[in-house]
C-alpha cells in the first residue's frame, strides 16, 4: 500500500511537463555538471528557466535543447546560460529562514562552545563568491543579534571575497533596491539601512566585522591559506566549475574550515560524486556539510 | 520502560480495547493491510468500506474533490474505490480508523500534523527501502504509517500529562522521546508496543513501534527498525514532524542505524542521501494535500487545541 503522486493543480503545460522523459534527462543533465538537482516540487522552475534559453536559441523541444547542451560546439557556453538562468534572482536579505534559523540556534551555540574550550571567542566566517553584498550583510545582522543577546564576550568577522571587482565595488557600496531587502521586517530595515528615495542604504556598524576582497577560487597560492574559518558559504559558485576545478576548491573549504566547522552550498546543490571529506549534516530545512571532529571528539 | 510504571501503564491501555468508537472495521483492515495492494480484491475493500458509514461518505467525497478531477461525480462506494485505488483507501481506513479511537478533545498532537508525519514516514520509508533494495517497500510503507500508534495511546490514555509533555517540548525543541521519558517516565514506543501486542499487530511492526527510537537496544535484527528510525527522522528534519523544530544537527550517517543497516543493505553506502533529501520536501506537499483532504473541516475529526 502507499500514497499515489498528487498531482499539483499547475497549469496544463506544467503538468505535462512532468511526465516528459526529456526534461527529467535534463534535470539529471544539469545535475551531474552543475550539482543542482530539482526535485519534483520545483520542476516547473526548471521548466519556465529552460524554455526561456529554449526561447532564445528557436528551439522547441526539451530533447533539441538536450542536444544543444551535450553535442553542439558551444555547449558549455549555452549550459553557463542556462545556469545564470536557473540560479538568477537568488539573492537577497534573509533568503533562507531554515537556514538563518539553524546558524543562530544551532551551530553559533555549538561552534562558541567548541571555540570556548580553546580559549578562542572569535567566530570567523568566510562568504565565498558573495556577489553583490547580500549574503555577507545578512550573515552580518544575523551573528551580531546573536552575539549580542547571548555572547557578549564574542566577536566575529566575515570575510567577502569574490572573482568580479564590480560586485565588490557594489557590496562595499552597500545600496539595495526594494527586492533586496523584501524578506526584511520593517524593525531590521530601520535598524540596519538608512533609506534613500528607493534605496536602502546598509549602515557602517553591519559594515565593519566584513573585509571585502577581490578573490579567485582557482588561485591556489591563496586558497592554501584561507584557514580558521568556523563556517565557510559557497553559493551557486561551484556549478561553473568542471569536476576537477570542483574537487580542487572544495578541497581547499573542507581544509580552511576548523574542524567541526561547517561548509553551505546553495538549497539545491550538493557534493555527491565530488567530495567526501565532509559529513552531510540535517539541520531544521536545512542541510550543510562539517568537516569531522577528531577521532573520539564529540560535538557538543 | 520502568517497572513501576509498566503495570500502571498496562492498565490504562488495556481499557482502549472496550473503548466505544473502536471502529468494526479494524481487525478486517488489519487482515487487508498484510497483503500485498495486488493481492486484494476490490469487492473486499467495497464490504470493508460498507461496514462504516462515515467511512463511506469520507471516501465518496475524497473521490470528488478537486483532486481526482473526475468529469462525473461518483456516486457508489465501487466508483469512489475505482477512483481513488486500493492503496488510497487503505490510507484513508486507516487513518479514519485511528481517528476514530480519539474524541475530539482528546486529541494533543494535531491529527493533521499526526497524520501528516505519519504519512510523510510511511513514503520515506517505502522510497527509502526502494533504493536501499530492502526488499519489501509495500512493508517499510506500512511500519512507517503505524510507527507512532504510541503517541495515539498516550493522548488516549494520558491526555493531561501528554498536553504538557508537548507543550515542554515545544518550549524547548527537544525531541518528543526525549520529554516523554523524563516527564512520564516512559515513551510512545513502550505505550504503543503494548497497544500492538494486543491488537496483534504483525510482529514486524510491533519491533518497528517498540524500538525505533532505541535502535541500538534492539534484541531484533529486523531491518525495518533501522529503516523506520531514520525515516522518522528525517521527516521532523524536514518539516514533517510534530509542528515544531526540533533545534539540533543530525549526521544521519553516523546514527547507529545507519550503521546497522549498511550491513543489510549494501546499497546504502552508496546513496545520494542530499538528493533524497530534497526529494522528501516535494512530499510535503503531496502529504499535506492528501492529509487536508482526508481531514477537510466537514469531517467529524477537525483540529484539537494543543
Amino acid at each position: 500500500m502507499a500514497i499515489d503522486i498528487i498531482k499539483p493543480t499547475a497549469p496544463a503545460a506544467i503538468d505535462a511537463d512532468l511526465s516528459d522523459p526529456a526534461l527529467i534527462k535534463l534535470r539529471d543533465l544539469i545535475y551531474r555538471m552543475s550539482g543542482i538537482y530539482h526535485p519534483d516540487n520545483k520542476f516547473y522552475l526548471l521548466a519556465t528557466r529552460a524554455r526561456l534559453r529554449m526561447k532564445a536559441l528557436s528551439t522547441v523541444t526539451f530533447a533539441e535543447y538536450i542536444e544543444q547542451l551535450t553535442t553542439r560546439p558551444n555547449r558549455d557556453a549555452e549550459m553557463r546560460s542556462l545556469l545564470n538562468e536557473i540560479t538568477i534572482g537568488e539573492t537577497y536579505f534573509f533568503r533562507s529562514q531554515a537556514q538563518c534559523d539553524a546558524i543562530s540556534k544551532i551551530l553559533v551555540p555549538q561552534l562558541t562552545a567548541m571555540s570556548s574550550k580553546q580559549g578562542f571567542k572569535k567566530l570567523r566566517v568566510w562568504s565565498a563568491g558573495c556577489s553583490t553584498g547580500e549574503e555577507p550583510y545578512t550573515l552580518s545582522i544575523l551573528l551580531g543579534e546573536q552575539i549580542a543577546q547571548n555572547f557578549a564576550d564574542w566577536t566575529f568577522e566575515i570575510l567577502a571575497t569574490d572573482l568580479n571587482e564590480n560586485s565588490i565595488t557594489k557590496c562595499r557600496e552597500g545600496l539595495y533596491a526594494e527586492y533586496a531587502v523584501r524578506n526584511l521586517n520593517s524593525e531590521r530595515r530601520q535598524k540596519y539601512f538608512k533609506q534613500e528615495g528607493a534605496f536602502f542604504r546598509i549602515n557602517e556598524a553591519v559594515k565593519a566585522p566584513i573585509k571585502f576582497e577581490r578573490l579567485n577560487l582557482q588561485d591556489q597560492t591563496r586558497m592554501l591559506f584561507m584557514k580558521g574559518f568556523d563556517l565557510i558559504f559557497c553559493c551557486n559558485v561551484l556549478i561553473y566549475f568542471d569536476g576537477v576545478a570542483k574537487r580542487r576548491t572544495v578541497d581547499h573549504f573542507f581544509n580552511g574550515l576548523i574542524p567541526g566547522g561547517y561548509f553551505f552550498l546553495g538549497e539545491c546543490e550538493t557534493l555527491f560524486g565530488i567530495y567526501d571529506q565532509f559529513r552531510l549534516v540535517h539541520l531544521p530545512g536545512t542541510a550543510a556539510y562539517q568537516r569531522p571532529l577528531p577521532e573520539g571528539v564529540t560535538t557538543p | 520502560m520502568s517497572t513501576t510504571v509498566m503495570p500502571e501503564l498496562r492498565k490504562r491501555v488495556e481499557k482502549l480495547r472496550s473503548l466505544p468508537s473502536s471502529p468494526a472495521v479494524l481487525q478486517p483492515l488489519l487482515e487487508l493491510l498484510r497483503k500485498p495492494p495486488d493481492q486484494v480484491e476490490i469487492n473486499q475493500v467495497v464490504k470493508l468500506v460498507s461496514y462504516e458509514k462515515t467511512i463511506a461518505a469520507q471516501l465518496l467525497r475524497i473521490a470528488n474533490s478537486a483532486l481526482y478531477g473526475r468529469s462525473m461525480p461518483a456516486e457508489s462506494i465501487q466508483a469512489a474505490v475505482f477512483t481513488l485505488g486500493i492503496q488510497r483507501i487503505e490510507d484513508v481506513l486507516i487513518s479514519s480508523c485511528f481517528s476514530k479511537l480519539v474524541p475530539k478533545e482528546k486529541w494533543v498532537v494535531d491529527p493533521g500534523v499526526f497524520w501528516r508525519h505519519s504519512f510523510g514516514c510511511a513514503l520515506v520509508c517505502r522510497e527509502f527501502a526502494e533504493q536501499i533494495e530492502y526488499g519489501d517497500a509495500d512493508k517499510a510503507y506500512l511500519a512507517g504509517l503505524l510507527h507512532d500508534l504510541g503517541i495515539i495511546v498516550n493522548s488516549l490514555a494520558y491526555t493531561k500529562e501528554y498536553r504538557e509533555v508537548l507543550a515542554r517540548a515545544v518550549d524547548t525543541g527537544r525531541p518528543l522521546v526525549e520529554q516523554e521519558q523524563e516527564t512520564l517516565g516512559f515513551t510512545h514506543c513502550d505505550s504503543g508496543a503494548i497497544l500492538a501486542n494486543t491488537w496483534q499487530l504483525p510482529g514486524t511492526i510491533t519491533e518497528v513501534i517498540e524500538w525505533h527510537h532505541d535502535v541500538e537496544n534492539s534484541p531484533s535484527t529486523n531491518a525495518l527498525i533501522g529503516i523506520v528510525h531514520l525515516g522518522d527522522l528525517l521527516c521532523r528534519m524536514r518539516g514533517l514532524g510534530y509542528g515544531y523544530g526540533e533545534w539540533r544537527a543530525v549526521d544521519l550517517e553516523a546514527d547507529p542505524a545507519w550503521i546497522a543497516l549498511a550491513k543489510h543493505c549494501p546499497k546504502l553506502k552508496n546513496m545520494d542521501l542530499a538528493r533524497f533529501t530534497m526529494d522528501l520536501d516535494s512530499y510535503v506537499v503531496r502529504i499535506t494535500k492528501l492529509v487536508d483532504t482526508i481531514f477537510s473541516p466537514s469531517q467529524e475529526v477537525s483540529t484539537a487545541e494543543r
